[in-house]
């Protein structure tokens, strides 16, 4: 059909004198093509919605009674946020950040490794590629929330495991991301030094590192970001930080309390966007 | 000039190994803050061992249970993002720049979108838990409204880089703008709007993992359950499930903008 199409407009082109019905109807054609397309994925969109309507039994007027309801709960149950506990906060504040930061460092040694394993221009052998690149897509497939309840039941409560599910969860967004970052490398320059006879360490010092050194930041740093929403939100499952003091004041009904936790995780994330920006810049 | 050259490389070499040092340092003094000192990570090493030793074979108990809970995440997650993709649609063309009615209005939704997709989406699960009581219910309401923070945010910014040429040209003929939103502006930004979608039907499937956790349905809460009782072999069967729907909707959307492309190019060309 793609063919057809070409040889139409190849026609319309040179000036045949059926040039105008010709346009005409490929024009038409061409707009059944779109709106039977965009109708089968409107009714295929149509269907997804009616099967979980159904399955879920949501109720559509729930919308607006849903915001309606947490609407008059923000603003009568947690409004104005108490601001005596921001004391009590920076504890778990600090923590998370901590959290966020080791559980960084973990992932990125880490993935340092898998991703030189599962690079295909690095890799000692490609099995070992195929099975470093499984390790991280498992690990990135999983939330970290999964990790943290396994590792809680097993290690017990607090920020030890907390930073160990972030590690975890790392692994599988920095090792795809470095393997790729190590991938696009010029193999040239690799070439180069690799023939002025210097050993695999030498390659990677001076062939390897200058080129990788910009993805490497920016891909750690990003998920240094995304640590901090985890690490907020790991708490809740017990795994320390501020999620657990806010779990802790939801379940005590000390909603005024919450929602400075809440204040405070967003400041969290705000303060630490600001600073990998900031290092992001200086060291790029 | 090469002696320029020289000390700049200089100075960026103390630069770097100071950065590197106080990055060091951070670690260590966070590893202290947070009590991890060897004697914990070699008892936790052993733990992990343990627990690790105890999810081999993966069994369930309950398999239909558990499917149950799979497809109520899906669609929790399909739903959350429907209702999101809608809302997002409007706000996002009244937040736009360049078709706001008022700048002002345009500034009051993206700063609430930006509130909005600040707070974690499972803490707006637990709000809405708090406001609407358990159930699926406060996990769609929690996905759908974390979804706008984040949709209004790209949809605002690929209406704001459109050709305006398009928008003045049906203007000029009289299009009212309803007829210029629906014809001009959303043809040229379909692509993106689809691709962004679908991006975030994958975050949310994600999300509607783990929602169950607070309470708010789904498969996190058999999870929650497996982990409680220290079934670490159920645990493992739940994590596997939930990989297999995340895989799932990773490639399913991965077909999907392939082929809504595949339909635009043959119309198009």
């Amino acid at each position: 059909m793609k063919q057809e199409a070409l040889n139409i407009s190849n026609q319309g082109e040179k000036g045949l004198s059926a040039t105008k019905p010709s346009k005409y109807s490929e024009y038409k054609r061409r707009r059944k093509i779109m709106l039977k397309s965009q109708g089968f994925i409107t009714a295929i969109i149509l269907l997804l919605a009616i099967w979980s309507i159904w399955g879920t039994g949501f109720n559509l007027l729930s919308l607006f009674f849903g915001t309606y309801e947490i609407l008059v709960f923000i603003f009568t149950d947690m409004f104005p946020p108490d601001l005596t506990v921001i004391g009590q906060l920076i504890g778990p504040a600090l923590d998370t950040l901590y959290m966020s930061y080791v559980g960084m460092v973990i992932s990125v040694v880490v993935s340092l490794v898998l991703g030189v394993l599962a690079a295909d221009n690095l890799t000692p052998h490609w099995t070992i590629a195929r099975v470093s690149r499984a390790v991280t897509a498992f690990l990135r497939s999983v939330p970290a929330v999964v990790w943290a309840i396994i590792l809680v039941s097993g290690i017990g409560l607090g920020p030890l495991t907390g930073t160990i599910a972030i590690g975890l969860s790392g692994i599988g967004i920095l090792g795809k991301a470095y393997a790729e970052v190590l991938e696009s490398i010029d193999g040239a320059q690799l070439e180069g030094v690799r023939a002025t006879g210097a050993n695999w360490f030498q390659v990677i010092g001076q062939a390897v590192w200058p080129q990788f050194k910009a993805g490497f930041v920016s891909w750690s740093l990003y998920k240094l970001d995304m640590n901090i929403r985890e690490a907020a939100i790991l708490g809740l499952v017990g795994a320390g930080g501020l999620g657990y003091y806010l779990q802790g004041s939801i379940n005590l009904f000390q909603y005024k309390e919450a929602a400075t936790a809440i204040l405070m995780i967003f400041a969290l994330i705000l303060m630490v966007e600001y600073m990998t920006a900031k290092i992001r810049e200086r060291i790029i | 000039m090469i002696k320029n050259k020289e000390t700049y490389r200089q100075q960026k070499k103390v630069q770097n190994s100071i950065f590197t040092f106080l990055a060091f340092a951070f670690f260590i003094f966070s590893m202290l803050q947070l009590n991890i000192v060897p004697e914990r990570i070699v008892r936790s090493i052993e733990r992990l061992g343990y627990i690790f030793g105890n999810m081999f074979p993966p069994v369930t108990n309950e398999p239909v249970s558990l499917f149950t809970a799979a497809i109520e995440s899906i669609q929790v997650a399909i739903l959350g993002t429907i209702l999101g993709v809608i809302i997002s649609l409007f706000l996002a063309v009244l937040a736009a720049k360049n078709l706001t009615i008022s700048p002002y209005l345009g500034y009051a939704i993206k700063g609430f979108a930006g509130f909005v997709r600040a707070v974690p989406a499972l803490i707006w699960a637990l709000l809405f838990i708090v406001a609407v009581g358990l159930g699926p219910t406060p996990g769609i309401l929690a996905l759908a409204i974390n979804s706008i923070g984040m949709l209004v945010k790209v949809y605002g910014e690929a209406l704001e880089e459109i050709d305006m040429g398009i928008v003045e040209a049906l203007e000029s003929a009289g299009a009212s703008k309803v007829q210029v939103i629906l014809q001009g502006v959303f043809p040229s930004v379909m692509k993106a709007f689809t691709a962004w979608s679908l991006f975030r039907l994958d975050v949310n499937i994600r999300y509607s993992a783990i929602l169950g956790v607070v309470g708010a349905g789904g498969i996190g809460w058999e999870l929650m359950k497996a982990a409680q009782m220290s079934r670490y072999d159920e645990a493992l069967m739940v994590t596997i499930v939930i990989f297999g729907m995340v895989m799932s909707a990773e490639v399913l959307s991965e077909y999907m903008k392939k082929r809504a492309n595949a339909a635009s190019a043959q119309a198009l060309n």
